[in-house]
């Protein structure tokens, strides 16, 4: 008898045990995972920026790094970066918006292939679309304006890209379908009752597109509104190619300038540079969590719903003539330009003679790249899967739960985020290669896949917060009170309804690390090669050429890529 | 007398063959000992070079030694090694780069002596090897012009011709504001012509950028008549395209590239083995066909006919690494 009452009580001791250390046990063991993902490199940074010499060689701790910043050349600097990000981030915006209700919500014809088409500029590497836009824009022989000067008899010039106009314009490229990934799905999964009532109360079609719609898209737009614009500020490319050369610096031109184009690179310089633009972005990210708090944006809730389509009428060609006029500008136009160099000798030289098929022969020739490729397969899929499944338990604690210690794991998962991408690929090095030497993490694949999920942990986060925000907490209390523990309702009511954006999320990390090249040229070893760093030498070996074969090779597989998520979403929606 | 001078010969010979015997037998330990390593681990700043590939697969092909190889650009290979020793990583062998990062890190401890190399004593003037670094070859900057804009006679004979009002916004350079071939070439003509000629240039108005693929197929292309500097180891790949590289007649800007022996470097005895094959007149060949300058002699008269008349020319001058970033500063003040 003793017997028998003894063995009930020890069988429930020990899930309440379970749920009384297995909480603290799981923050703590988060905490620690963060903290050596995105904190870690983050304090060797700060003390490259305290120190006047980098980690490893003698030197004195002052601030020399930050006195250093306070300059009108910066001031300058700082204006142009935060100006050039606002202007794109505004204009990509109102135009994903405009996008996404087109794709989402309306009748307009061939949504699914211009759903497909419209995000393509993302996955392009921006050093090849600046390529092409330099053939089409440049003031002297650009194709557009030998067009205009044809077209119109002037001497003038219609575009020139090389200008603040330029730099937004191929920055615009990347941030929209950036954008519009991130809302097309949040305005599919939203319940029209809220629509309709507004309708039905007398409001415009107008009105209620202002007030009811954007209004309840307000956490994933503003969370895409600021993931863009911290990213413009970060953004590279599009700077150096079209600006450096008119003398437009931004804030990630000045730190190539103090890494790498001076004899003594200036590791304390670029490392404060790099933290200043960061409280920057903190601010930024103070000021969305004021202006969501205390709003329910919930609209997946218990209650049956099926999203329905507005019919646009005649009306609806005039939105598809704005999805392929998107698509003919973004895509069409770089992309033919890449298309058809690729099977000429030379870019841009279109003569019969210089015909070839030289440069696929000798991409597919080349043993590297396709070592490369299978390195870079391999870090993708494990990457942005377990990097989505971190951002999705991140994002569960931060937003479903009123855990203590979830503030602090929020702030970890931003850090690499806000700081530029240069800046902390050096950061990655000199956390991982000063490790203890038994953990086998520097000069293996380990290196390379833990640096792309501290770098790809920001958008998992946000892409699967801002679902869960959609998601009301009574589907989620239901599966509680029957019973479900934590990981069940995580998985089979938060993921199982958040999946189709957890798949654009995973897209997103994936092409991120296809496309990384600041952490992986410090990282790779001789034996870890990926394909960024095989483009890279491509190019400086003076074969871009060959590198548009490979971009035209990354295009085929999104293509690919999003076919299967979006017959998935689909097939998932016409279930709901 | 002439007795006496043949037995002083007898005698050398007789000194002399024990010694070369005795440093023959020394070499093959070294060749010995480097197969035994079996490896060799290179970080180089020649990013995807193809004529470096070839002649790294046929050390390969000749000792039977892998060579593992770290691209990156020549600021990060520099990091890297630094980080690494500072974490007591010994990882690479053979460090390979231009010199003024090697200058800076043979400063900085991160390369050991070499030992003896015999083929050290093929290497020409204004080329020197030391303790620490092994000229490797040498980078050659020269005018590039669009060949459908530019007649022949209006081509620039001498760099000051550069100067003519008629170049004013036609000019395309490498930014001289920031390290590499544009500092090298704003050194070079500060040191030959001073500080007068680049205040004139500056008056031209060039337009700079950073990304050389391009900014060659630019000029190809007829955005700009006029490139400079021209890098002559691009010339191969643009052949077929509107363009002509001309070295005027004061001679050309260099920068060379080294070959050094990283600190606590685990195959030594390869590195030199290849250091000394590097320097060998079939490798130095392949590098003077890419467009390189070798640095031992007896190669230009076998390169191809269109590169050897560019080869051939005068060695103007290079940078001074201690002055580098003073002329960068220099620069800024004046291309504004």
């Amino acid at each position: 008898m003793t017997v028998a009452v003894d063995l009930p009580d020890r069988a429930a001791a020990a899930p309440r045990d379970l749920s009384r250390y297995g909480r603290p046990a799981g923050i703590v063991l988060l905490i620690v995972l963060l903290c050596f993902l995105t904190l870690y490199p983050m304090v060797m940074l700060l003390y490259g920026s305290l120190h006047s010499t980098p980690p490893g060689i003698p030197g004195e701790f002052n601030l020399d790094g930050y006195v250093g910043l306070v300059s009108a050349e910066n001031l300058v600097v700082l204006a142009n970066t935060v100006g050039i990000s606002l202007v794109k981030t505004i204009l990509s915006l109102a135009l994903a918006v405009l996008l996404a209700w087109i794709i989402a919500r309306t009748d307009t014809p061939g949504r699914g292939v211009l759903e497909v088409l419209i995000t393509l500029p993302f996955f392009i590497p921006p050093i090849l679309t600046a390529t092409a836009w330099a053939m089409l824009g440049n003031a002297q022989v650009g194709t557009i304006n030998l067009l205009w000067r044809w077209l119109t008899g002037s001497e003038g010039t219609l575009v020139d890209m090389y200008s603040y106009g330029g730099v937004v314009w191929h920055m615009m490229q990347y941030s929209t379908p950036f954008i519009f990934l991130f809302v097309v799905d949040a305005f599919r999964a939203m319940d029209p009752s809220l629509e309709e009532s507004s309708r039905m109360s007398g409001a415009t079609r107008w009105q209620t597109f202002w007030r009811i719609t954007l209004a309840l898209m307000l956490p994933v737009t503003t969370s895409a509104f600021i993931l863009s614009f911290i990213r413009g500020m970060e953004s590279f490319e599009s700077a150096v190619f079209f600006g450096t050369p008119v003398g437009i610096n931004v804030i990630t031109t000045t730190i190539y300038n103090s890494i790498t184009q001076r004899a003594q690179p200036d590791y304390q310089s670029a490392t404060a540079l790099g933290f200043a633009a960061m409280a920057l972005m903190f601010l930024l990210l103070v000021l969305q969590g004021r202006l969501l708090r205390g709003r329910s944006f919930a609209t997946v809730t218990g209650k049956g719903y099926s999203p329905n389509m507005m019919r646009l009428g005649l009306m609806r060609w005039v939105t598809f003539a704005v999805c392929i006029a998107f698509f003919v500008l973004t895509v069409a136009l770089p992309i033919g330009q890449l298309l058809l160099s690729s099977f000429f000798q030379f870019f841009g030289f279109y003569q019969l003679d210089m015909l070839t098929l030289d440069h696929y022969r000798d991409v597919f020739s080349n043993r590297a790249f396709w070592n490369a490729f299978a390195n870079t397969m391999l870090l993708g899929v494990v990457g942005a899967t377990a990097t989505m499944a971190l951002g999705g338990i991140v994002a569960y604690v931060t937003t479903r739960t009123r855990w203590r210690g979830r503030r602090l794991i929020d702030v970890l998962a931003w850090l690499p985020w806000m700081m530029p991408g240069m800046v902390l690929g050096i950061g990655f090095l000199w956390g991982f290669a000063t490790l203890p030497h038994a953990i086998p993490i520097y000069g293996t694949l380990w290196a390379l896949l833990l640096a792309y999920m501290a770098l790809g942990t920001p958008v998992a986060v946000r892409v699967a917060s801002s679902a869960y925000q959609q998601i009301a907490t009574d589907i989620e209390e239901c599966s509680r009170v029957h019973g479900a523990g934590w990981w069940q309702t995580l998985f089979r009511i938060l993921v199982a309804l958040a999946w189709p954006a957890f798949a654009v999320g995973w897209v997103l990390i994936f092409f991120g690390i296809m496309r990384e090249l600041s952490a992986s040229i410090l990282l790779y070893a001789p034996d870890t090669e990926v394909l960024s760093v095989v483009m890279l030498k491509m190019w400086t070996g003076g074969k871009p050429e060959e590198v548009s074969v490979i971009g035209l090779l990354m295009l085929v597989l999104v293509l690919l890529f999003r076919w299967v998520q979006l017959r998935f979403i689909k097939k998932r929606i016409s279930t709901l | 007398m002439l007795k006496r001078i043949f037995a002083t010969l007898a005698a050398l010979f007789a000194l002399a063959a024990p010694a070369a015997a005795q440093s023959d037998a020394e070499w093959q330990a070294v060749v010995d000992a480097a197969k035994k390593e079996g490896k060799l681990v290179i970080y180089t700043a020649t990013l995807g070079s193809t004529y470096h590939k070839a002649v790294f697969q046929a050390f390969e092909k000749k000792y039977g030694i892998r060579i593992e190889l770290l691209e990156a650009r020549a600021s990060e290979i520099r990091e890297r090694v630094r980080i690494e020793q500072a974490a007591g990583r010994f990882v690479g062998d053979v460090h390979h780069n231009g010199s003024t990062t090697t200058w800076l890190m043979t400063r900085d401890g991160n390369l050991q002596p070499h030992g003896a190399i015999p083929n050290v004593k093929n290497i020409v003037p204004p080329y020197a090897a030391d303790d620490i670094r092994v000229p490797a070859e040498v980078i050659s900057y020269a005018l590039m012009v669009n060949r459908n804009i530019v007649k022949p006679a209006d081509e620039p004979k001498g760099w000051k011709d550069i100067l003519d009002p008629k170049w004013n916004g036609k000019i395309l350079s490498d930014d001289m504001r920031a390290l590499g071939g544009g500092a090298v070439f704003f050194v070079v003509m500060y040191d030959t012509f001073g500080k007068e000629f680049h205040e004139k240039l500056a008056a031209q108005k060039p337009v700079f950028s950073r990304d050389i693929a391009n900014s060659e197929r630019r000029v190809a292309r007829g955005e700009f008549p006029l490139y400079l500097p021209f890098s002559l180891q691009d010339y191969n790949q643009l052949k077929g395209l509107p363009v002509k590289p001309l070295v005027p007649q004061e001679g050309r800007p260099y920068v060379r590239f080294d070959l050094a022996t990283l600190k606590g470097a685990p195959h030594p005895n390869a590195a030199r083995l290849f250091m000394n094959f590097y320097l060998e007149p079939e490798q130095q060949l392949v590098f003077a066909n890419a467009g390189y300058n070798p640095v031992i002699g007896g190669v230009i008269e076998k390169v191809s006919d269109d590169l050897r008349p560019l080869l051939a020319t005068k060695a103007l001058g290079t940078t001074v690494p201690e002055r580098q970033d003073a002329m960068l500063e220099l620069a800024k003040q004046i291309y504004k």
